[in-house]
């Protein structure tokens, strides 16, 4: 029986107000009859306390658009809106409800859980443009609640042989390759903003308390965090190897910064890693234009683990600075370097890593079917801390006032309560497909449902003329 | 046609305002002349006898832009052109891209009148989703075959096997689908039935057990066997001409479903023939079915106890979802009721409403062409659910493929929910709906939204007629899997 993986929520309120929604305000023909107190189930309403015979300023955090005020207000003096801020903060990838739904899995771990049905688009672009299957009525688990704790969602890192080697008398010649383990697919990516040191140690501590690792750049590593060293990994340049040799001595993983000349410099470069340390390599490279032949010239350098990094939109890198780039969406980059290596029949020599634009607990299942072992992710983290982030006129992310304040351990809980919330939606996913280890999800684009092919083979069918 | 118990009478909302469209601006040149207040024959503007000033407009009553063609309008007829007219922020506030505010609106005007709004300036046909029915329209002939609407029948058979079960026939082919006790008020679930036996069609109890107040309307009730078999008995499925196996549910896909201790009152408690303050699980699957042989044998054992009943089989839309439904028919069932992924729910993780399963539109096609191909189709009945959301949807879904739908928000905007999706947080539905909190549950009486039903039932009926009749069609039948009659508008150019 394997290991029971459990993460821990508790309540965490931050003490600062956040994103809403709405926006009520009270006319001046307001006669202060305080029927709006009665008929609000969410206490919106409320008298004033220094003079009750007046009402006081709708408290609309706590509004949860239900309209009996508004329509049973005998002279029609409640006028609703949606929160400028709430409009303001949607970009063309992050949206207002993305914010509202992370900043409340961190404050409760919970999965969110609602009424009524789906509200969305139809379809959208990337990961929005597929949905997974279920399974209706043969189940290879027979999980009900309870039977979840056995679905593993735990993924290995590291390279993996593509056959068995044998020698004349059937004796075993392969050695298998060393290899990570970690309970969840989802590594901590280095920080898209400078952290205060209390937050940096939250982090690092979330990401040891659900036992998953955070990619730091090897200058941010201080000594005192050595105890951690198992949980984070040094993220350098092949130059730095020997600068920071004290660091990866301890480290399970390490991260290289790619460059051109990288490939055949490998195995060169594996050796003297080894000198060093046991930690297994991760190359991290850009999504940039013609990532699948990199990635496929990386791994036949023998590569180990390979991380591609797409912008913070999920958006592939115009790294040539091209005019009319037209970048492709991390869903389809994951589809086309996984088809490009199983055409290659490598793809299960490498452990793939993706990144960039990961938001919503669904993009981890969603990118592992695409042909991912595992995510990191960034922008979440900080969301659950209060971060905002805006995309107009250009990328702007801001760190709440007052964070480098709060207690490590308030700030570590909200982390660790996002990624109880993000674990148990995957069970969710995993658990209506019938699949017990994450592990399986890596490609099965056949328990996937992709819009662009079904709405072809449906419609297209049937209309196009 | 409508069957001669239907009678249709306005009934208002039980709230003092609606949610307003537009916004009457009335700025300080006002003088108070009050000649807005005679011009406007909507009431938007008001002087009460004796009143030097005049009332702020009731922006509700406004039937905006399209009144400014009226002699009338009090933009024009304002002396000091104190008034001004735009989109009110508040209606932003209402609905969502699948169901948007105008759609909303609309269904409150079919249920308070009967008949789909005369207002021009609401779309509510078809929403704002960017996909599936919101794309596809219907391509009128311009010389359809002369049809009297008096000639045009809307009746289905739900029974196509010629078993010698009840020859099931339904007035119109839609049914409600299911909400168990406890997820909704005693007042909607028991005008919900009431409404299907006025209208000659059914009503679904979902898995919360069976009430006994429900029993005037036995014959217009589908009893549901779900997977934690709360309050199934054999007299319960000897009471009903229809039996529901629910393996899957749109909106939560494979997931189990899970009621909470304190949910589990007295009364909930005793429905579901459980031990009050505990939870109680639904689990997924069920888990004496592995296979059709199994799911065979559930069929087989309410064969064996109700000799008339029928069997609906009600499944999600995972991508082998034709499979199952050939897998359903070979079982013995006479109804497959596929549920698409963006059906309704009183609770289920956003995460599931949003990413599993494929929608409706899709699996009405692939299901009815695979049952075409198994030479099967003509003898089960093919229910679409999850996502008809207006009359359009229903005939949609119809020249996809499906003989009828089954609906339950529909109904639900009818008694003025808002879709706020609050359903089952706290004391539950603020509107009184879906809640079985004491205060809140008593908000509206049985007879308010029996009619209610009927009006938007009536109204979306007579959409359906209208449609039948510019096909030239006498039948709802003939319009099955008539996909010539469509067109997409990403496709068909």
């Amino acid at each position: 029986m394997p290991k029971k993986y459990h993460i821990h929520p508790k309540v965490t309120p931050l003490e600062m107000e956040y994103l809403y929604k709405f926006k009520i305000t009270r006319g001046e023909n307001c006669i202060n009859c305080g029927k709006c107190t009665k008929v609000c189930i969410y206490e919106a309403h409320k008298r004033r306390k220094d003079d009750p015979r007046k009402m006081a300023d709708p408290n609309t955090v706590v509004c949860r658009n239900c309209f009996r005020c508004i329509q049973e207000c005998p002279r029609g003096a409640l006028e609703k809106s949606l929160q400028q801020d709430y409009v303001n903060i949607s970009g063309s990838y992050w949206k207002a409800d993305m914010f509202l739904t992370l900043w409340k899995q961190a404050e409760d771990g919970k999965v969110p859980v609602t009424g009524a049905g789906y509200r969305g688009p139809f379809t959208g672009a990337g990961f929005d443009s597929m949905w997974t299957d279920m399974s209706e009525i043969v189940r290879p688990t027979r999980d009900g609640i309870h039977g979840r704790e056995y679905i593993s969602t735990g993924v290995e890192l590291g390279r993996k042989h593509n056959h068995l080697a044998f020698d004349a008398e059937g004796r075993l010649l392969t050695q298998p390759h060393p290899t990570v383990d970690i309970p969840i697919p989802i590594l901590f990516d280095i920080p898209p903003v400078e952290l205060s040191p209390n937050v940096m140690l939250a982090l690092i501590k979330a990401a040891s308390q659900i036992s998953t690792c955070v990619i730091l750049p090897a200058a941010d590593i201080k000594p005192e965090l050595e105890t951690y060293s198992t949980n984070i990994i040094p993220f350098i340049t092949e130059g730095e190897i020997d600068k920071y040799a004290d660091i990866l001595k301890n480290a399970r993983l390490v991260a290289i910064d790619y460059t051109d000349a990288l490939p055949d410099k490998l195995a060169a470069i594996k050796e003297r890693i080894k000198n060093i340390s046991n930690a297994v390599t991760i190359i991290r490279v850009p999504a940039i234009s013609g990532i699948e032949g990199i990635v496929s010239k990386l791994v036949n350098s023998g590569a180990e683990v390979i991380h591609i990094v797409a912008d913070y939109r999920g958006l592939e890198i115009n790294q040539d600075k091209e005019a009319n780039f037209k970048p492709r969406l991390m869903k389809d980059i994951i589809r086309s370097i996984h088809l490009k290596l199983v055409e290659e029949r490598i793809r299960d020599e490498i452990t793939l890593i993706f990144s960039g634009g990961m938001a919503m607990a669904e993009h981890v299942p969603k990118s592992m079917l695409c042909g991912g072992d595992l995510t990191a992710i960034d922008i979440p983290l900080l969301i659950a801390l209060g971060a905002r982030l805006y995309e107009e006129p250009e990328k702007l992310l801001l760190l709440p006032d007052g964070l480098e304040k709060i207690s490590v351990d308030i700030i570590t809980q909200r982390i660790v309560n996002l990624m109880c919330a993000w674990h148990s939606q995957l069970l969710e996913v995993m658990g209506a497909m019938g699949i017990r280890e994450a592990r399986r999800l890596r490609g099965e684009t056949g328990r996937a449902i992709f819009f662009e092919e079904i709405d072809q083979e449906t419609f297209g069918k049937l209309f196009k003329q | 046609m409508k069957p001669s118990t239907v009678k249709i009478k306005n009934m208002p909302s039980r709230f003092k305002h609606q949610v307003p469209k537009y916004k009457v601006t009335r700025s300080n040149d006002c003088i108070n002349c009050g000649t807005c207040a005679k011009t406007c024959p909507y009431g938007v503007h008001e002087r009460p006898e004796g009143h030097n000033r005049v009332n702020p407009p009731i922006d509700y009553k406004c039937i905006g832009f399209e009144c400014q063609s009226k002699e009338f309008c009090c933009i024009a007829q304002c002396p000091r052109q104190a008034l001004s007219l735009s989109l009110n922020p508040m209606y932003e506030t209402l609905g969502d891209p699948r169901w948007t505010a105008d759609m909303i609106t609309g269904t409150w005007i079919m249920a308070e009148t009967g008949y789909p709004p005369e207002r021009t300036d609401l779309e509510y046909n078809v929403g704002n989703s960017g996909g599936g029915f919101d794309k596809l329209r219907f391509k009128f002939p311009a010389n359809p075959p002369e049809v009297d609407k008096s000639e045009i029948s809307t009746a289905i058979e739900l029974n196509r096997r010629n078993d010698g079960r009840a020859p099931v026939v339904i007035s119109t082919p839609v049914y409600g689908g299911g909400m168990s006790f406890g997820s909704v008020s005693l007042p909607t679930m028991v005008s919900k039935a009431h409404n299907a036996a006025i209208w000659n069609t059914f009503t679904c109890t979902g898995e919360g057990g069976y009430p006994d107040i429900l029993k005037p309307y036995d014959d217009h009730v589908i009893t549901q066997v779900a997977t934690g078999l709360f309050g199934v008995r054999e007299e319960t499925i000897q009471r009903v001409k229809i039996v529901e196996f629910k393996y899957a549910q749109g909106a939560k896909p494979g997931l189990g479903g899970h009621l909470l201790g304190e949910k589990n009152t007295e009364s909930v408690a005793k429905m579901r023939e459980a031990v009050k303050g505990t939870s109680l699980f639904s689990p997924f699957p069920f888990h004496s079915v592995y296979s059709i042989e199994d799911h065979k044998k559930h069929i087989d054992w309410i064969k064996e106890m109700n000799p008339i009943a029928l069997v609906s089989v009600k499944v999600s839309t995972p991508n082998d979802v034709d499979m199952v439904a050939v897998g359903s028919y070979y079982a013995g069932a006479h109804i497959i009721h596929i549920d698409g992924g963006y059906g309704g729910t009183g609770a289920a993780p956003d995460i599931a409403k949003k990413n599993i399963a494929m929608p409706i539109e899709y699996a009405i096609v692939k299901v009815h062409n695979f049952l075409k191909a198994e030479g099967a189709r003509d003898v089960v009945t093919l229910i679409a659910s999850g996502g008809i959301r207006t009359a359009h949807d229903l005939a949609k879904a119809i020249c996809l493929g499906a003989d009828g739908a089954v609906i339950g928000t529909a109904e639900l905007v009818s008694l003025e929910c808002v879709r706020c999706g609050n359903c089952e947080s706290g004391r539950g539905c603020a509107r009184g709906i879906a809640s079985t909190d004491s205060e809140l549950a008593d908000l509206f009486t049985e007879e308010w939204a029996t009619q209610r039903l009927t009006n938007m039932y009536h109204a979306w009926n007579y959409q359906l007629v209208e449609i039948l009749q510019k096909f030239g069609m006498k039948s709802v039948k003939e319009l099955v899997g008539r996909t010539d009659l469509l067109e997409h508008i990403d496709y068909s150019k």
